[in-house]
């Protein structure tokens, strides 16, 4: 029995034509009872950027405590919010204080960062649980689902996706990798993350 | 064979445990009181590893006193969640961490609802409608599914409430004896025989 | 332990250099034509292959799966919901259909419920091919029981000719929890068989990893003098129940239905259906989806007082 596999629940983000996607299911499971179907592990951490946090729940609360609280000084200090690529780096130094005893977390973040000339730009980032970023151009998964989430991905992603194929993208391809985990699964919920609003839909998926 | 339940209804929270103290094969004490009453509208069934149990309830019920003295209003549920759930989280990467997994009921006065919390010894929490600890939760989680109901009246509740206690005492191989059964509303909390 | 194994490896186990490549060679000539393909039941039981190793047993468990060895080389299937009970009407069969390796969902469409012959059905759970190779050669000797004495073998009898082939290789890897269901002279029966040689008549069994969460359901609705369509209903529900709450169950519901004419199949239930929309137009269905969001809509605990009445 592995400590990342305790709980359940996976996590996949996606870059689209000017959007983010990020999705997560919504199990919370002890082994193999499961618990709640209503357990959140993305957040979001400023209008424009969201981290989800796959793995042991007990550190998906405490991380997500620790992230609100780091994001707060930041922007108390620099007086602006954060950027998420600062924030990826943010979230990995985090995880690599704890380097020794890590939390049992491999993050995903989705956003939309500021370009010079004043427009956004896709950003989505992941790391193991002691913080090595892995920066991708395509779609990053992680949790127990995640070498399911990477096969059906391969297959589904396309470049440059407008915000609602790649709502329905990321939507397929997250209901049919839980559907072949276990430990996945119980509902779903997607948040796209355009220049202007973010389109945030809880989906009915298999309940077994 | 520790078990406790807890499940809401219209108004009310229901929290119940075995009375059972064990060590090693044998029965110590078949009346022990495992529900401890934190504050006028908040109840904490309590399990897991010996002597952690009560040290811990009892440093929870402590604090959560002097939270009110120093206030003069006792915590809400959800805060009262929190609070308890960093304590066990805390402690969970030091060498005397807290083997122990609750359930929180309560009260909340400000919103007039029921609230109770699914912790576990890791510091885990979600909020639900109702829970279960140890072996009894493969037995009543699905017959749960299948009876609670959130509107039910104190006694459709307390009904159901026995069949758990019936069918864990007819499945699971060591019957965990007797229950206390205490109550949580808006009056305040008080135990019920069943 | 290898001294059992000799005995049920046919010819080849006795050489432990003898090359096994050549599988054909290790079966008598009198297992085709002669006897009718049945040479195998003369011997009282077939002969296996067995590893040419010192110790076959521990091989086997070495490479097999194990809890604490998920990374082991050949995973044995493991999660299973299935039940069975006797009522006034005869005999319900439910089981989900999922097949996990680890955590991955290998299948969702397994056939659990094994069709011994027209009048008994055997249940699945623990090792796949296990459950249907010896259901399967059960069913054969049921056929000659038939043949031999002009009268249908009595459950009891069919399922103890089970426990006892099992039996006799315990020890050797073996992994079956089954019940063995039907209608006889006595009526309605069903009896639990396992690997380890257990065998159990009664009312009610259910077994598998979510066996907890349908007897949670089952014990609360169960009575003898259910209805048919009350015990079909019952039966369904208790599948959903183990499907929804257990990881390794779930998929679907098959459900059989024994009366004195034989068993019938009663039909197939997507659980994710039953979570969100109910059995749909069948017997005994409640009207709405069994998922607790669906049954418990718009229902809330909360209690705020009664807004004062305007003076």
């Amino acid at each position: 029995m592995s400590i990342m596999e305790y709980n359940g629940g996976s996590v996949i983000a996606m870059v689209g034509k000017d959007c983010v996607a990020i999705a997560s299911d919504l199990r919370l499971g002890s082994q193999a009872l499961g618990i709640s179907s209503n357990f959140q592990r993305i957040f979001p951490v400023t209008d424009r950027v969201y981290v989800g946090l796959p793995g042991l729940a007990t550190d998906v609360t405490t991380l997500r405590e620790r992230f609100r609280y780091r994001v707060n000084m930041y922007t108390i200090k620099e007086e602006r919010e954060i950027e998420p690529e600062t924030f990826a780096h943010l979230v990995s130094s985090t995880l690599y204080q704890h380097r020794f005893g890590p939390y049992f977390i491999e993050p995903v973040m989705a956003g939309l960062s500021k370009t010079p000339s004043g427009g956004f730009k896709p950003f989505i980032a992941a790391t193991d649980l002691i913080g090595c970023l892995n920066f991708a151009k395509d779609f990053v998964v992680a949790g127990t689902a995640s070498a399911k989430l990477f096969g059906v991905a391969e297959g589904l992603w396309e470049p440059d996706l407008e915000a609602e194929d790649l709502f329905e993208t990321i939507s397929q391809t997250l209901l049919n990798a839980v559907d072949r985990d276990a430990y996945s699964g119980w509902g779903a919920i997607v948040h796209v993350i355009t220049k202007d609003k973010i389109i945030t839909r809880t989906l009915k998926g298999r309940m077994d | 064979m520790e078990t406790s339940f807890a499940l809401t209804g219209k108004g009310y929270v229901i929290v119940a445990a075995d009375t059972t103290a064990i060590r090693s094969i044998v029965k110590m004490q078949i009346d022990q009181d495992k529900i401890k009453e934190l504050s006028p509208h908040l109840l904490m069934a309590y399990s897991g590893e010996p002597g952690d149990t009560v040290q811990f309830a009892e440093y929870v019920e402590r604090n959560i006193r002097l939270y009110q003295i120093r206030n003069l209003y006792p915590l809400r549920p959800a805060a009262a969640a929190s609070w308890i759930r960093r304590s066990i989280a805390e402690t969970l990467r030091t060498r005397n961490a807290y083997s122990v997994n609750l359930l929180l009921g309560g009260y909340d006065t400000s919103s007039h609802t029921p609230n109770l919390y699914w912790i576990d010894y890791m510091g885990t929490v979600v909020e639900v409608p109702f829970a279960a600890h140890g072996y009894g939760s493969y037995f009543a989680l699905s017959l749960l599914d299948r009876y609670h109901d959130p509107e039910a009246s104190l006694e459709e509740g307390l009904a159901t409430l026995k069949r758990c206690i019936d069918e864990v005492s007819k499945r699971l191989v060591v019957d965990p004896g007797k229950y206390k059964v205490k109550v949580v509303d808006k009056d305040g909390i008080r135990e019920v025989e069943i | 332990m290898n001294s059992i194994l000799q005995r049920y490896s046919g010819s080849n186990a006795g050489g432990l250099s003898k090359s096994t490549i050549d599988e054909d060679n290790d079966f008598s000539d009198a297992m085709w034509g002669s006897e009718a393909g049945f040479g195998t039941l003369a011997k009282g039981v077939p002969g296996f292959v067995v590893p040419s190793v010192p110790d076959p047993a521990a091989f086997l468990r070495l490479h097999t799966d194990d809890h604490a060895d998920p990374s082991c080389r050949i995973k044995i299937q493991h999660g299973t919901t299935t039940l069975a009970f006797r009522f006034q009407g005869g005999v319900i069969v439910a089981v989900d259909s999922r097949a996990t390796a680890g955590s991955y969902v290998a299948s969702g469409t397994v056939k659990k419920v094994i069709e011994i012959n027209p009048y008994l059905l055997g249940t699945m759970a623990g090792g796949a091919a296990d459950c249907q190779y010896w259901e399967t050669y059960l069913g054969m000797h049921c056929r000659l029981h038939e043949l031999r004495n002009r009268e249908r073998i009595s459950v009891s009898a069919a399922s103890k000719y089970l426990s006892n082939l099992v039996y006799s290789y315990k020890g050797m890897g073996l992994s079956m929890g089954t019940m063995i269901c039907g209608w006889d002279k006595t009526g309605p029966a069903v009896f639990y068989v396992d690997s380890d040689g257990t065998r159990l008549k009664g009312d009610l069994f259910s077994v598998g990893s979510g066996s907890t969460f349908a007897y949670g359901v089952l014990d609360q609705g169960y009575r003898w003098d259910l209805t048919d369509e009350e015990a079909q209903e019952l039966g369904r529900r208790s599948i959903y129940a183990a499907g929804h709450r257990d990881a390794f169950s779930g998929n679907t519901c098959n459900l059989y239905h024994v009366k004195e004419d034989g068993w019938k199949f009663i039909g197939n239930y997507d659980i994710t259906k039953l979570h969100y929309e109910g059995p749909g137009d069948v017997a005994g269905s409640p009207g709405h989806g069994y998922g607790y969001d669906m049954r418990v809509e718009g229902r809330s605990s909360a209690n705020p007082p009664e807004a004062p009445a305007q003076a």
